[in-house]
C-alpha cells in the first residue's frame, strides 16, 4: 500500500491472558490509512475493532498486551517509544474519541479546565494562549457561544454538545489521525447526521486521517473511503468504498447487508439470519472463525483446517480472507 | 405478518386501547413540591392496537416511548387517560386486580444482560412466572422445556446460569420467560438495539414466528427506523410525550407528513453508495428539548426546518422566536391532527402533504421507498 | 425453527460435579480466605471439643500452683487461683464463638430484613426507618452495649443481645444500602412486569443480591462483636467470673503483668488471631462470592 500513509500497522496482535489459556483479540491486524482518508474499521463486539486502535495507542487495559507488530506514523516507528514520548504521542499524534462523551468527561470540572489540560499537557502554551486555542477549537466544532460554554460543567451540555467538545479536544493540538470509536452509538439519529458531519468537515479542513469505528454498514457508506471488516480478531476483508461495497468476497460481510433491515429495501424482505452466535476467542476452530456460521463453507475441508491469509481478489486494493470469494460472484452473476 | 387489522372498524374492541393516557413526574424533592409543573413525559397519547398487530413505536431519547411501554404495564402509574385491554379499564385496578392483566400482557426488556437474575439459573427464570401466578403444579417442567424449545433454546441449557450466556441467548431466555404464561400482547421496549447485528435477525425472526403461532399483538418500540419498519404493520412516530404521527407503515415510510418524521428519515444511513452519497440530509437544529420546559405552540417548532421554509413565505404571519422569524401559528398554537386518511394522523399546522410538500420531504424519503 | 436457528452457547458444555469442584477451588485458592476459613475451623473444632481437649477444669484451682510459670503439667502456667491458663484458653473459645455466632445471626437477620424492607419500600417508611438506625448509628456501639448490661446486669445472653442491638444499625445501614442500588436494577422491574407483588420480589430477587456485601459486613462484625465481648468481660460486666472467658483471663492477668506476662499475653493473642481470620474471611467472601463480581475480575483477566 502507499508508503504516503500517515498512519500504517503490520501485523499488530495482542495477547490476554485468561483461564481457558491466552486469547488473541487482536491478531496479525495490518492496515494503512492516508492522509485526509476515512478508513471505516466494521465489526461487531469481540471483534476486535476497538482493541486495534487501544493496541495502536498502547492504551491496552492489562493484562493484556500487544505482542508484535509495527505502528508507523507518518513513517516512524512508534510502537518501540518510551512511555513518555508514546503520552505526546496521544493527542498530538492521535487523537481518539470514545463513544460515551458522558463517562469521557470527568464531572467536577469544568469543560474549560479539562480542555486546557490537554492543551498544556502537549504544548508550552500559557493558561491565556492555551484558553484562547481552546475556545477557537469549540468554535470550530461548531459550539454556540464558546465563551460562555467553556465555563460550563459537562452535565450542563446535552449529549451531542459534550461529544462536540471531546471532538474539540481531541482536534485541539490537530493530531495527524483521528480515531472516532462509534462516536454517536449513544446519540439520536439526527445529532448523530451533525456528528458525523462535523467530522467530514474537520477531516477535510485539517487533513487529517480518520478511522470510524462502527457497526452501521449506512455511516460507512455514506463517510468512509475505504472499508475493513473485522471477525474474531482479524481484517477479513478491506475494499475502497467506491468499488467493492455492497460488491462484498467475504461471506461474513455479505451475510452482515442481508441481515439487517434496510430502509432502502423493500419492507417485507425477509432477513437472513447469521446462523450460531458471535465466535469465542478463547475457542477459536483452528481453520477459518467463520467456518462454522458460513454459508459458502458448508464443510468444506480446507476451511476447517487452514486459517485463511487475506489475499487480493478482483482487485489489489480489494482484499478478502476467503479463498472461495469467487463462489460469491457466480452466485452474484446467477442472481 | 398480517395486514393491519382495522381497529376501528366495528367488530368489537382491539385488544389494546389507550386513550388520552399521560404521565407527569413530579420532582419529589420536599421544598419544590409546590411551583414545578413536573416533567410531562407521556402527555395525552391515544392509540389502538389488534390481536396479531405490531405497532411500532419510535422517538428519540426523551421521546416518552419507554415510559409509554411502562405505563401499559402499568409498571408506571398514569396520572390521567384509559387504558383498556380486551375491553376492559384496568386503569383504575387496584394491584391484586392487575394481576390478572398481567399474565396476558407481558414485556421484553432492552437489556438482555440486567433484566436477568444472575443467581437464578434458566430452568427457574422461565418457570418464575408460572410459580408467581400459581399455575405451577408439578410436572409443568414439560412446559418449561416446551416454552425453551419454542425460543430456540436446548434442553440442557436450564441448569445454567445468565452470564454464561451471550447477548442474544440471554434475549432469548428473557423471551421464554415472558412467552411462558402464554400472553396476548407484549410490550417490547428496544429488543433488539443491546444485541450485535448478526444477531438482530435471529431475534426479530423469532418474534415474527411466535406473533404468528399466538396472534400476538406487540407494541414494538424502539429507535431504529428501519428495524420499526421491518416489524411494524403500524408506526408511531413520538417527540418530547407527544404522538405526532401515527399511521399505516408504508404510507407513514414513503409519504410522511410531519416535518419531524422527515427528518428523522432522511438522518437514517442507507448501506448503498450512490444512494446514500446522492442525499441531501435535513440537518434538524440542536437536538430534542426537555420535557420540564415545552415549547409553545408546536413543540417542535424550535427545530423544525418546514417552519423556517414557511417563514419566508410572505402569504404566512411569522413572529419573532429566540432571534428567527417563524410562522405564528408554530410558536403560538398547539396544531391540531390532520387526517390523509387510512388512520394516517399526523399533528402540524403544515403537513408535508398534496401541494404543500416541500423538496426536501421528497428528496428525504426517497430512499425509504425501497428498490425495486 | 429452522435448524439455522440452533444456538450454541458460549461456554462449552462442563458437567455438574466438575462445576462445583471449580467453584469451590476458586474460594480455596483465595489464599485470604483459606487461611481465615483454617482458624476458624480449627477454633471451632477446639470449642467443641473443649471436654476432652483441655488438660485440667477451666476452674479446677491448684491452690498449690498459683502463678506457676510453664511447665510439663501446665503448659501455659496457671493464674492467682491455680488454674490452668491454657485449660481456660480453650474453654473460653467457647463463649467468643458463641457470641460471635449468635450475634451474627441476631443481627444479620434484623439488620438485613430492616435495611432490606427501608431500601426497598423507599418514601416515608424508609425515611422513618433510616431515622432511627442513624440515632443508633451515631451511638458508639460499645458505650451502647456498656449501658445495656448496666442497665440489664451481666450475663452471657444480656452481652449478646446488647452486641447485636448495637450492630443491628450497622448491617441494616449497609443492606439499605445495597438494595438501593439493586432496586433499579432492569430484572428488579422484569420481576414487577411478571405480576410478583413486593414482598415476593423483595424475598426473591432483592435480598439474594444483596446478602454477599451484607455478609462480609457481618464476617467483620463478628470480629467487632468478639472483641466488644472480651472488652465487656475485662470491665467485669461481661460473662461472671470464675467462667472462663478470654476477656476474663486477660483482666485476671493484668495484676500479674510484668510478673506473668503470658496469662493476659495468651488471651489477647487468641483475640488478635481470630479477630484477623475473621477478617480475612470476610475479604476473601468479598473478593468470591458474588458472581457478578467474578465475571467482572473474570472479564477483567481476559
Amino acid at each position: 500500500m502507499s508508503d504516503g500513509a500517515v498512519l500504517a500497522v503490520r501485523d499488530l496482535s495482542t495477547v490476554f491472558p485468561s483461564e481457558a489459556g491466552p486469547v488473541t483479540t487482536v491478531d496479525g491486524v495490518s492496515f494503512s490509512l492516508g492522509a485526509g482518508e476515512t478508513l471505516a474499521v466494521v465489526g461487531e463486539s469481540g471483534s476486535g475493532k476497538t482493541m486495534t486502535f487501544l493496541s495502536v495507542l498502547r492504551l491496552v487495559p492489562p493484562p493484556g498486551r500487544v505482542t508484535g507488530g509495527e505502528v508507523l506514523l507518518e513513517g516512524a516507528d512508534i510502537a518501540a517509544l518510551p512511555a513518555s514520548e508514546m503520552r505526546w504521542i496521544r493527542g498530538a499524534g492521535i487523537a481518539m474519541v470514545f463513544q460515551d462523551p458522558l463517562t469521557a468527561l470527568n464531572p467536577v470540572f469544568t469543560i474549560g479546565d479539562q480542555m486546557l489540560e490537554v492543551i498544556r499537557a502537549h504544548t508550552a502554551m500559557s493558561p491565556r494562549q492555551a484558553r484562547a486555542l481552546a475556545l477557537e477549537v469549540l468554535e470550530r466544532v461548531h459550539i454556540p457561544a464558546p465563551a460562555k460554554r467553556i465555563d460550563d460543567y459537562p452535565h450542563q451540555l446535552s449529549g451531542g454538545m459534550r461529544q462536540r467538545v471531546l471532538i474539540a479536544m481531541a482536534i485541539a493540538l490537530r493530531p495527524k489521525v483521528l480515531i472516532a470509536d462509534e462516536p454517536t452509538t449513544a446519540l439520536d439519529v439526527t445529532v448523530q447526521a451533525q456528528i458525523l458531519e462535523l467530522l467530514a468537515e474537520l477531516r477535510s479542513e485539517l487533513g487529517m486521517g480518520m478511522v470510524l469505528i462502527t457497526h452501521d454498514l449506512g455511516l460507512v457508506a455514506r463517510y468512509a473511503d475505504r472499508v475493513a471488516v473485522m471477525y474474531a480478531g482479524r481484517v477479513v476483508e478491506t475494499s475502497p468504498i467506491a468499488q467493492g461495497f455492497g460488491r462484498s468476497r467475504h461471506p461474513y460481510t455479505r451475510s452482515l447487508f442481508r441481515s439487517i433491515p434496510r430502509l432502502d429495501l423493500p419492507a417485507d424482505q425477509p432477513l437472513t439470519v447469521i446462523a450460531g452466535q458471535p465466535p469465542d476467542l478463547a475457542r477459536l476452530p483452528a481453520g477459518c472463525a467463520f467456518e462454522p456460521r458460513c454459508f459458502l463453507g458448508n464443510g468444506r475441508e480446507d476451511c476447517r483446517s487452514e486459517r485463511p491469509a487475506l489475499l487480493p481478489t478482483t482487485s489489489d486494493r480489494h482484499l478478502s480472507a476467503c479463498p472461495h470469494w469467487r463462489a460469491l460472484i457466480d452466485a452474484e452473476a446467477g442472481a | 405478518m398480517k395486514p393491519p387489522a382495522d381497529a376501528r372498524s366495528g367488530g368489537g374492541e382491539p385488544l389494546l386501547r389507550v386513550e388520552g393516557l399521560s404521565k407527569t413526574f413530579h420532582d419529589r424533592r420536599l421544598f419544590s413540591r409546590a411551583g414545578g409543573a413536573g416533567v410531562r413525559a407521556v402527555d395525552s397519547v391515544s392509540f389502538s392496537l389488534a390481536a396479531g398487530e405490531t405497532l411500532g413505536v419510535v422517538g428519540e431519547t426523551g421521546s416518552g416511548k419507554s415510559t409509554l411501554g411502562r405505563l401499559v404495564l402499568r409498571l408506571v402509574e398514569p396520572s390521567a387517560g384509559r387504558i383498556r385491554f380486551n375491553g376492559e379499564d384496568i386503569t383504575a385496578l387496584s394491584q391484586r386486580q392487575l394481576r390478572r392483566m398481567r399474565q396476558q400482557v407481558q414485556m421484553i426488556f432492552q437489556d438482555p444482560y440486567g433484566s436477568l437474575d444472575p443467581r437464578m439459573s434458566v430452568g427457574a427464570i422461565v418457570a418464575e412466572p408460572m410459580i408467581v401466578h400459581g399455575l405451577w403444579h408439578g410436572g409443568r417442567d414439560d412446559r418449561v422445556l416446551e416454552v425453551m424449545r419454542q425460543v430456540g433454546l436446548q434442553a440442557e441449557h436450564r441448569n445454567r446460569y445468565p452470564h454464561e450466556f451471550s447477548g442474544g441467548q440471554r434475549q432469548r431466555i428473557g423471551i421464554a420467560r415472558a412467552m411462558a404464561l402464554q400472553p396476548k400482547l407484549l410490550v417490547l421496549d428496544e429488543p433488539v438495539s443491546a444485541l450485535d447485528v448478526s444477531i438482530q435477525a435471529q431475534i426479530i425472526n423469532l418474534l415474527r414466528e411466535l406473533q404468528q403461532q399466538a396472534d400476538l399483538g406487540f407494541l414494538f418500540i424502539a429507535h431504529d427506523l428501519a428495524v420499526v419498519r421491518h416489524v411494524s404493520n403500524r408506526v408511531a412516530v413520538m417527540y418530547l410525550g407527544e404522538i405526532v404521527e401515527i399511521g399505516p407503515r408504508d404510507a407513514l415510510y414513503s409519504s410522511p407528513m410531519h416535518p419531524y418524521t422527515v427528518s428523522l428519515l432522511s438522518a437514517v444511513p442507507v448501506p448503498t453508495v450512490d444512494r446514500e452519497r446522492g442525499r441531501d440530509r435535513v440537518v434538524l437544529h440542536g437536538e430534542i428539548g426537555s420535557a420540564t420546559n415545552l415549547p409553545s405552540g408546536c413543540r417542535f417548532h424550535p427545530r423544525c426546518y418546514k417552519a423556517r421554509l414557511k417563514a419566508e413565505n410572505p402569504d404566512v404571519e411569522t413572529v419573532e422566536s429566540q432571534g428567527e422569524r417563524l410562522p405564528a401559528a408554530c410558536v403560538l398554537h398547539q396544531p391540531r391532527p390532520v387526517d390523509a386518511g387510512d388512520g394516517h394522523v399526523a399533528i402540524c399546522h403544515f403537513p408535508e402533504r398534496g401541494g404543500d410538500r416541500s423538496e426536501v420531504a421528497v428528496r428525504a424519503v426517497e430512499s425509504s421507498r425501497g428498490a425495486g | 425453527m429452522s435448524a439455522e436457528l440452533a444456538p450454541e452457547t458460549t461456554a462449552e458444555a462442563v458437567p455438574r460435579g466438575r462445576a462445583v469442584r471449580r467453584a469451590l477451588g476458586r474460594y480455596l485458592r483465595h489464599p485470604g480466605l483459606s487461611l481465615g476459613l483454617f482458624v476458624l475451623v480449627l477454633l471451632s473444632f477446639v470449642a467443641i471439643a473443649a471436654p476432652w481437649l483441655a488438660p485440667h477444669g477451666p476452674t479446677e484451682a491448684d491452690l498449690m500452683n498459683t502463678l506457676a510459670h510453664p511447665s510439663g503439667d501446665y503448659v501455659l502456667g496457671t493464674d492467682q487461683y491455680g488454674r490452668d491458663i491454657l485449660s481456660r484458653l480453650i474453654w473460653g473459645a467457647r463463649i467468643s464463638l458463641e457470641v460471635a455466632l449468635a450475634v451474627v445471626a441476631l443481627s444479620l437477620t434484623f439488620g438485613s430484613l430492616i435495611g432490606a424492607i427501608a431500601g426497598y419500600a423507599g418514601g416515608w417508611l424508609e425515611r422513618t426507618m433510616m431515622m432511627g438506625n442513624d440515632i443508633l448509628l451515631a451511638f458508639p456501639g460499645f458505650l451502647l452495649a456498656l449501658a445495656l448490661v448496666a442497665a440489664r446486669g451481666s450475663s452471657l445472653e444480656n452481652v449478646i443481645l446488647a452486641v447485636s442491638i448495637a450492630y443491628t444499625p450497622r448491617v441494616a445501614a449497609v443492606m439499605r444500602s445495597v438494595v438501593i442500588t439493586i432496586r433499579p436494577r432492569p430484572f428488579i422491574e422484569a420481576s414487577r412486569a411478571i405480576g410478583m407483588s413486593s414482598s415476593r420480589v423483595l424475598l426473591r430477587h432483592v435480598l439474594p443480591n444483596a446478602l454477599p456485601p451484607v455478609i462480609v459486613v457481618t464476617t467483620v462484625s463478628a470480629a467487632t462483636a468478639i472483641l466488644a465481648e472480651a472488652g465487656l468481660s475485662f470491665l467485669g460486666l461481661g460473662v461472671q467470673p470464675p467462667t472462663a472467658t478470654w476477656g476474663n483471663i486477660i483482666s485476671d492477668g493484668q495484676g500479674f503483668i510484668t510478673s506473668n506476662p503470658l496469662i493476659s499475653l495468651s488471651a489477647g493473642l487468641c483475640i488478635a488471631i481470630t479477630v484477623i481470620a475473621l477478617n480475612l474471611l470476610g475479604d476473601g467472601l468479598r473478593d468470591t462470592l458474588d458472581p457478578q463480581m467474578r465475571r467482572y475480575t473474570g472479564e477483567r483477566m481476559l
